[in-house]
């Protein structure tokens, strides 16, 4: 896809990695890699990491940097073709039929006439197919669908057609830019990850989160910022069940924000500690070692 | 890092090789990856190391665990750096898990060699790794036996492990109005009085696999296990049976016949190693690679049926059963130690090791419990 009509499509990995920097989204050069490849070659982008890493930002600020549309299909046990593909408006088809039937007008195109894009709901994936390149798909929780359901993304995600037999095929003219997430919370089909562009995003190294932390959060203080990362690396080391992802430590500085704390202690975290402790268990282990938790290292 | 070498041989050539020795070393690299690799380094620049290392990273490795192993390669490939001595995978070096009083290294017999059970037994956290070969005769169905298997037939008839489809079928109180039939219903000629029709997801056996241990720790059960998997097998569909000591051998197919002595004969012919050592982890590790990824395990209930008495690496197990959880529905661990204080698991390492990844812990010590469990298990296929 190098024909690609959109403004501000990137030349190389440094600059789309700048233009993600722009966008307020600071990416590691493999996972720009990844996402530059994907851009140039038209394949999806599987990005797998613990939750809260910004697998699903990363999509959100593709589309605003490409200018494209963003289409989110969030996945659900029991997700089906009428869900994310498309359904007939059968109440609007009923009224219409109504309507003909009481001013006799029905001939031979009443029943063609039924099946016009008039009463065709889009879901998710023809819209993408429909819009093609001015689109990114974002398939969110893959793994949270039935593996019945990665079959059929699989042929989607090959051919980007879509048959409704009333109708005809829908076939995209240029390929969407599709970004799947998962939290791994099962394995996804080995046939599924070979069709994409495979990036595994980890937890950010203590410089690169903080540097997160001051782009999306730029007021404030560099003291607070370093003790509040210094503090979520050492939660994510004390095995908890629910590591703290990178937005919970935006969280946290949000919340820390709020109560215009100056620097974190003891006091301030026992407060704030709900914004990035999200389990039971976890908070009362953590509870009991505050002090080891905010101390200046 | 360094630059890349400038060989002689042409790039793409090169990246080819790169591919190749990726799959040498044992990733699954098809040619289609190497086309996508290729492509991909013809974007960026093919001289920085950097660029061919993450557009390999992102198009030949599908999974988070390989990423050390093209690691490797990358480093010895395309870099030339002399490969790293092999790091030796021993169990001691993996974190144990807390309570194990530290991992107890008993070398391993000659195969054939007679070790008695008792000492691993005292120490109580690991199990013999004696890989013998033995076959086994059982006795005869008693009528008792022969009335409880029956029972257990039939309750798992009336009540099998179920999972919702997503294809939905009409049912008078379902969740669902049926708008596509109230519609065709209404366009016929002369529509019938218009009535609300309803769906509801449509629902099929869960598939279950049953792993048994006939090591001779679990001696005792073996013949009460493998009862009760013939029951299972008879009575349900999509039932998998698999025995274990220190290999695994599938016994599905010498289950299906109608004289539940006939199956405990032939299934005491098929497996090899009645009596012997167990290895937990390499058998659940054999049953992942050679059964669990092509489907069986997908969505299923995998009872486990073991004392967790294990020779095997501890590591090794966990592993195994994390890939195991994310496979399967649920992981039913049925362990004889149990007793009748039923929920607490034992304190064997094997179960140490696993236990995070075990949704429920029954006990199955003898036939009653067999039978209570049978009635219990369609509850735990949620």
């Amino acid at each position: 896809m190098t024909d690609q009509p959109t403004t501000g499509s990137p030349t190389g990995v440094a600059e789309l990695q700048d233009m993600l920097a722009g966008e307020g989204y600071l990416a590691g050069r493999g996972l720009a890699t990844a996402t530059f490849i994907g851009l140039r070659l038209g394949r999806p982008l599987l990005l797998e990491g613990e939750v809260g890493v910004g697998k699903t930002e990363l999509a959100k600020c593709l589309a605003r940097l490409t200018g494209r549309e963003l289409i989110r299909l969030q996945c659900y046990e029991g997700i089906d073709t009428h869900q994310a593909l498309y359904e007939w408006d059968y109440a609007r088809q009923m009224l219409h039929v109504r309507a003909l039937s009481e001013r006799e007008l029905s001939d031979e195109t009443t029943v063609g006439g039924l099946y016009r894009s008039e009463f065709l709901l889009e879901r998710p994936l023809l819209q993408a197919v429909r819009s093609g390149g001015n689109a990114v798909l974002l398939i969110d929780e893959i793994d949270r669908a039935d593996d019945e359901f990665e079959a059929f993304l699989l042929e989607l995600l090959s051919d980007f057609q879509v048959t409704i037999p009333e109708v005809g095929t829908v076939v995209a003219e240029q390929r969407p830019l599709v970004v799947l997430t998962s939290n791994r919370t099962r394995e996804l089909h080995d046939a599924l990850k070979r069709r994409c562009l495979y990036h595994w995003i980890g937890y950010p190294s203590l410089e690169e989160e903080l540097a997160i932390v001051k782009l999306r959060a730029p007021d404030v203080a560099d003291r607070l910022a370093a003790q509040v990362v210094a503090a979520v690396h050492r939660l994510r080391d004390m095995d908890l069940a629910k590591p703290p992802g990178v937005a919970e430590t935006l969280d946290w500085v949000d919340a820390l924000g709020v109560l215009e704390a100056a620097e974190l202690d003891q006091a301030t975290a026992a407060d704030t500690l709900g914004s990035v402790i999200k389990d039971r268990d976890d908070l009362d282990s953590v509870t009991g070692d505050l002090s080891r938790l905010v101390s200046d290292g | 890092m360094a630059e890349l070498d400038d060989s002689p041989v042409g790039i793409v050539e090169r990246l080819v090789g790169f591919g190749h020795a990726l799959r040498d070393a044992g990733l699954p690299v098809g040619s289609d990856d190497i086309l996508a690799f290729c492509a991909a380094t013809a974007e960026l620049t093919a001289s920085d190391p950097q660029d061919v290392y993450w557009a390999g990273r992102s198009t030949l490795v599908h999974r988070r665990d390989h990423i050390p192993l093209y690691d490797e390669i990358f480093r010895t490939y395309l870099l030339g750096h002399p490969a790293r001595a092999p790091k030796p995978d021993h169990p001691a070096e993996r974190p144990t898990p807390q309570g194990s009083t530290g991992t107890l290294e008993v070398p391993d017999s000659e195969p054939g060699d007679e070790q008695s059970d008792d000492q691993p037994l005292v120490l109580g956290l690991q199990a013999s790794g004696v890989d013998l070969q033995r076959t086994k005769r059982f006795s005869s169905c008693t009528p008792e036996e022969l009335a409880a298997l029956r029972r257990i037939m039939a309750r798992t008839r009336l009540n099998p492990p179920r999972r919702r489809t997503r294809r939905r079928a009409p049912d008078p109180s379902g969740p669902v109005i049926d708008i596509r039939r109230m519609a065709r219903e209404a366009m016929r000629a002369v529509p019938p009085a218009p009535t609300l029709h309803r769906l509801t997801r449509r629902e099929r056996p869960r598939p279950l696999v049953l792993i048994l241990d006939v090591s001779g720790s679990m001696a005792d059960h073996s013949r009460n296990l493998l009862q009760f998997a013939y029951s299972m097998r008879r009575a349900a569909q999509k039932v998998e049976v698999f025995c274990f000591g220190t290999r695994l051998t599938r016994i599905t197919t010498v289950l299906d016949r109608r004289n539940p002595d006939d199956a405990m004969r032939l299934a005491a012919e098929r497996v090899l190693d009645w009596d012997g050592g167990t290895r937990i982890g390499e058998s659940i590790d054999a049953f992942i690679r050679r059964w669990g990824r092509r489907g069986i395990s997908r969505g299923s209930t995998v009872i486990i049926c073991s004392d967790g008495l294990d020779r095997g690496s501890p590591g090794d197990l966990a592993d195994a059963m994390e890939r195991l959880s994310r496979l399967c529905h649920r992981i039913v661990w049925m362990n004889p130690l149990v007793g009748e204080n039923a929920g607490q698991a034992p304190p064997t390492l094997g179960m140490m090791a696993a236990g995070p990844f075990i949704d429920v812990v029954v006990s199955g010590h003898d036939m009653a419990s067999l039978e209570a469990f049978a009635d219990d298990l369609a509850d735990l296929g949620g």
